[in-house]
């Protein structure tokens, strides 16, 4: 495997530029219907899950997993990060993960 | 400078002792310590722990073999970053986990403790885990890994986004310098830019004190800018009373700030006002 090694943290308005790509997403459960979950990352996120995945609606969760080109996520590993999460922090993170990229991720 | 003395003390005991307190830290941890001594030697007193990604581990540049690593042109000794566990190899020796944070991938060795006591070992991570591992970043035939002082587990995850917003404060320390409004001509040695957030409030007169100059000194400093006086400045009993703190305080926080020639004395020794240039 070349680079992408590296899975840069976005939220829901970066999906478009990250299609094929695998990224890592924290958002709160707010649906789960049977291999489907919606998330709120700062928008709506729909995460298609994998048999290992196990989430609870209400809580915070950490995917990673490949952008589709319908902008849903096909999960490839989930951790469920509870409720008390400051979801604030999570957008720090990821303005800094684009603003100063040259410490969290390269270009494919 | 013994304040800043991040010393080789610094690494293993107390890491794993707060581990241990979290209920994490698998292992004491000791042998990842004196493994390490060799090149402690060189570097002991400007020893620093460094939050990174783990891109920039891997991007981190030796200028020759054996030499220490630079991240941002500044020399790191022990690292410290947060990553979820890839995967785990066990080995007779050492455990070695694949550590991922988003940015990269590193392997990552524990010592195993020999004579540790089975009945108290703590249980072991799991692949998929977030941990926080403190470190030397080490180069074996050209592959890098991090050899582990201390490794615990992630249990509140705010401490993911905090590290990796720490990281990103002192990567930007580095390459742009000190934040706006904190203080210009701090000795960048590394270790000291934890510091620069506490007093930006002493900028009142426009000149900056260095990070060095803490607590009462910076007080002092403050209240001789911002008191209506004469030219004679203020008296030593005048700022003890004004701050509500001892006077042998008071002159603790006058010799340093008349070393770093901040202020000087005026009328008698007792007698300072703000050196103006």
């Amino acid at each position: 495997m070349a680079d992408p090694l590296s899975t840069p943290r976005l939220t829901s308005p970066h999906l478009e530029h990250f299609t094929s790509r695998t990224i890592r997403l924290v958002g709160r459960v707010t649906q789960l219907r049977g291999e489907t979950a919606t998330l709120d990352s700062d928008g709506v996120v729909t995460a298609h899950l994998n048999r290992d995945a196990h989430l609870t609606v209400g809580n915070m969760v950490e995917v990673v997993g490949k952008v589709n080109s319908d902008l849903s996520v096909r999960v490839l590993r989930a951790t469920d990060w509870g409720r008390d999460v400051d979801f604030e922090a999570v957008k720090a993170v990821v303005d800094a993960t684009h603003r100063y990229k040259e410490i969290f991720y390269g270009e494919p | 400078m013994a304040n800043y003395g991040y010393g080789g003390g610094y690494s293993t005991t107390s890491y794993g002792a707060q581990g241990g307190a979290d209920g994490g830290g698998f292992m004491g941890g000791s042998q990842g310590g004196s493994q390490d001594s060799p090149g402690g030697s060189k570097t002991y007193g400007k020893d620093t722990l460094r939050p990174v990604t783990i891109k920039q581990i891997i991007e981190a540049n030796q200028p020759h073999p054996d030499s220490d690593f630079k991240i941002d042109g500044a020399e790191v000794t022990q690292i410290t970053f947060v990553g979820q566990i890839n995967s785990i190899s066990s080995q007779t020796t050492n455990t070695t986990y694949k550590i991922d944070d988003g940015t990269g991938l590193i392997e990552v060795k524990q010592w195993i403790d020999s004579d540790a006591d089975p009945a108290t070992s703590k249980p072991q991570p799991q692949e998929g885990d977030y941990l926080r591992v403190y470190g030397r970043l080490k180069s074996f035939n050209n592959k890098r890994h991090v050899a582990a002082h201390s490794i615990r587990p992630i249990t509140d995850f705010n401490e993911v986004n905090y590290h990796l917003l720490e990281a990103t404060a002192v990567h930007l320390y580095f390459t742009r310098g000190p934040p706006e409004g904190a203080e210009n001509g701090v000795k960048s040695e590394g270790g000291m830019f934890v510091d620069s957030g506490l007093g930006n409030s002493a900028v009142a007169g426009g000149k900056k004190l260095p990070a060095k100059i803490t607590g009462i000194a910076r007080k002092v400093y403050e209240l001789l800018q911002s008191e209506p006086q004469n030219n004679e400045g203020l008296h030593v009993n005048n700022i003890a009373q004004k701050l509500g703190v001892p006077s042998n305080e008071v002159f603790k926080a006058g010799d340093v700030l008349l070393g770093e020639g901040f202020i000087y004395t005026t009328v008698d020794d007792e007698t300072w006002a703000v050196l103006e240039y």
